[in-house]
């Protein structure tokens, strides 16, 4: 068990640096999601904290280590790779058992713990079968395993859920969290699916072009976003964005459409106004935000999603689910003022 | 027409696949399959390839049970196959394990492996065949009388000669398996090798738990294949050793130069075909073994 530190860590291949500075502490025991579009330099983070890639510039502190320049083996860490990396000559006890290969455990030590991870996982029946003998789902219980045997301090997880179907990766994202709530590792988890990192993390750290753009509680990322890439990020549908001019704490929309006073700051700029598509309402009480013609449905079932043309754009939001305004109905959606997001329209920052 | 729109979809697809299959069944049951079931039929005649064929049954084997250089070359050619194979089955996975980790310069010592492979074994032969000469002309005497080394008789040796020939025979099918090993390198995910540099077991275990086991197709395919081979050589022997092929006292001969010289020297049909027989159940004998015995589980 133990902290992990990232200090201004950068990576370069080459001339071309990809990850520029990054800083994060982890705390001991703490279940941390990176999540980002392909290429955010996710993956390579957690590769660098793995030692599977070369630290160019900065430290990565585990415990209270400098561990730059130590083998992956001395880091006291264990990694589930995307494609599981489990041997398929080998049965699914051998493969929990090569984790253990270079430890000092004597043999009955080793048993005992292979028997004890099975248990946990539920696989004890498994155990002397190969891998093509199981199921995806099985197969990333056998790469967790593997990684559990050994006990580390760090568990390191590379897109784990992504080579499995939507079902079983509902069911395998339960089966983790509720493995870290038993065993109280440090967890690192590198996803794309907002929504792993959403139902996943007690801290998501948002990540684009090898910057960290927001650290923080599913629930601060999802109500204070700190600009407009994490806004449109995280939650689906996306925050809808809507151009126009902060004034006197008003907004006027490009549009033309005046929305009430929304802000305290009263200098003059132009402005993003970020709304989810949750908080924009059909017959709310709060001042009016737009109006248009509904384009497009999408029955959802407990909701409709409905795609408004107004004159600001294409705006999505949520009606309900029995009684969703027809196409081409002429809606007026408003929002609550605190739920209403400002962003500055040059540098995409929030405004507070 | 009719006839064939009534037809399902699995039969057209028979239809049109034996279409295609036509050709080549031809020419294999004419030109492959026909002679090599007269071949069998011939090995209980005698048959000067002139006259007419007598029936003599068992005849032609018995005589080869009795012939001292059936067994000579028998042994011979169990020689080229047991030294032949395991030897470059190691070698030629070394050089692959150890290119496929390098980048400079690969493609260049790639090409370099595969070149023997390319030339014409016959040209190859010849050239061995100066290297073994005696000083001053041979390329190995003369550097071991450089060095003040005693002359090594390779080619006049009883002893020395067959593994002499057998090296280029080595050599020349290297950059074949260099490159199908190369292929079945890279086809094992490189995330295997991440998770065992993250459990820490150290590069031998990597290499014998986990590089040598998920290369067993390749290992399979490459024993099969160059043990066939080795048990046909011919044309290194034959070019190696024209003076008196098979030589010095048939200590090179294999049993495919013995079936030639049989042939066509002695003109003894039916001995030979006795003799391609017995080739042909060793190399059936010893693929089935060797499948078996490397089958996966």
């Amino acid at each position: 068990m133990a902290n992990l530190s990232l200090r201004t860590l950068t990576k370069a291949y080459a001339q071309t640096e990809v990850l520029h500075g990054i800083n994060l502490d982890v705390a001991d025991g703490e279940f941390i999601v990176f999540v980002g579009p392909s290429g955010c330099g996710k993956s390579t983070t957690l590769r660098m904290i793995a030692g599977l890639e070369e630290v160019t510039s900065g430290e990565v502190v585990i415990g209270d280590r400098v561990v730059n320049h130590l083998e992956p083996k001395e880091r006291d860490i264990a990694m589930v790779f995307q494609n599981y990396a489990i041997y398929p000559h080998m049965s699914v006890k051998k493969n929990i058992a090569f984790g253990l290969r270079s430890s000092r455990m004597s043999r009955p030590d080793k048993e005992a713990r292979i028997a004890e991870v099975a248990g946990i996982l539920d696989m004890t029946h498994l155990l002397d079968r190969k891998p093509a003998q199981l199921s995806g789902g099985q197969r990333q219980r056998v790469a967790i395993g593997r990684a559990m045997v050994r006990d580390p301090a760090v568990f390191l997880f590379d897109e784990p859920l992504s080579n499995l179907d939507a079902q079983l990766r509902t069911q395998m994202r339960l089966e983790i969290k509720k493995l870290h709530q038993r065993v109280g590792n440090t967890i690192v988890f590198v996803t794309h699916d907002q929504v792993e990192a959403m139902t996943m993390a007690d801290r998501i750290v948002i990540m684009k072009d090898g910057h960290i753009q927001q650290v923080g509680t599913p629930s601060e990322v999802y109500h204070s976003p700190a600009n407009t890439f994490v806004a449109q990020f995280i939650g689906a549908p996306s925050m809808n964005m809507l151009p126009g001019t902060l004034n006197g704490g008003g907004v006027r929309l490009a549009s033309g459409q005046s929305v009430g006073t929304i802000h305290t700051s009263t200098t003059s700029r132009p402005i993003l106004l970020g709304v989810r598509p949750d908080d924009l309402t059909l017959q709310g009480s709060g001042p009016t935000v737009v109006t248009g013609h509904v384009a497009v449905r999408e029955p959802l079932g407990a909701e409709t999603l409905i795609y408004v043309t107004t004159e600001a754009g294409e705006v999505i939001a949520k009606a309900d689910g029995r009684s969703p305004p027809d196409v081409g109905a002429h809606v007026t959606l408003s929002a609550d003022p605190a739920n209403v997001h400002v962003f500055d329209a040059d540098s995409g920052s929030v405004l507070t | 027409m009719r006839l064939y729109s009534n037809l399902s979809i699995k039969q057209k697809q028979i239809v049109w696949a034996w279409a295609f299959l036509a050709l080549p069944v031809l020419f294999y049951g004419i030109i492959r399959f026909y002679p090599t079931g007269t071949a069998f039929v011939i090995s209980f005649q005698e048959w000067n390839l002139l006259g007419d064929r007598t029936w003599i049954g068992w005849v032609n084997y018995v005589e080869l049970l009795n012939d001292p250089v059936f067994w000579k070359v028998f042994v011979n050619t169990f020689e080229y196959l047991l030294i032949g194979t395991p030897l470059s089955l190691v070698v030629s996975f070394v050089i692959a394990y150890h290119l496929d980790k390098l980048r400079f310069m690969h493609g260049f010592l790639r090409m370099l492996y595969f070149l023997p492979f390319m030339t014409s074994a016959v040209a190859m032969a010849w050239v061995w065949r100066w290297f073994y000469q005696d000083v001053p002309i041979g390329l190995f005497n003369n550097l071991l009388a450089s060095v003040g080394i005693p002359q090594i008789a390779f080619l006049n040796s009883t002893t020395n000669a067959l593994p002499a020939v057998l090296a280029p025979a080595v050599w020349a099918g290297l950059g074949f398996q260099v490159i199908i090993f190369m292929a079945g390198l890279r086809a094992i995910p490189q995330s295997y090798y991440e998770a065992a540099k993250i459990d820490g077991v150290g590069w031998w275990t990597v290499l014998t738990q986990i590089t040598i086991p998920l290369l067993r197709p390749t290992i399979v395919f490459i024993v099969v294949f160059s043990s066939i081979g080795f048990l046909r050589i011919f044309d290194h022997v034959f070019n190696m050793t024209t003076n008196n092929p098979g030589g010095p006292l048939n200590s090179t001969k294999p049993l495919v130069l013995m079936i030639y010289d049989t042939a066509f020297n002695g003109f003894n049909m039916g001995y030979a075909a006795a003799q391609t027989v017995v080739l042909f159940l060793i190399l059936l004998l010893v693929s089935l073994a060797q499948l078996w015995l490397l089958r996966s589980d």
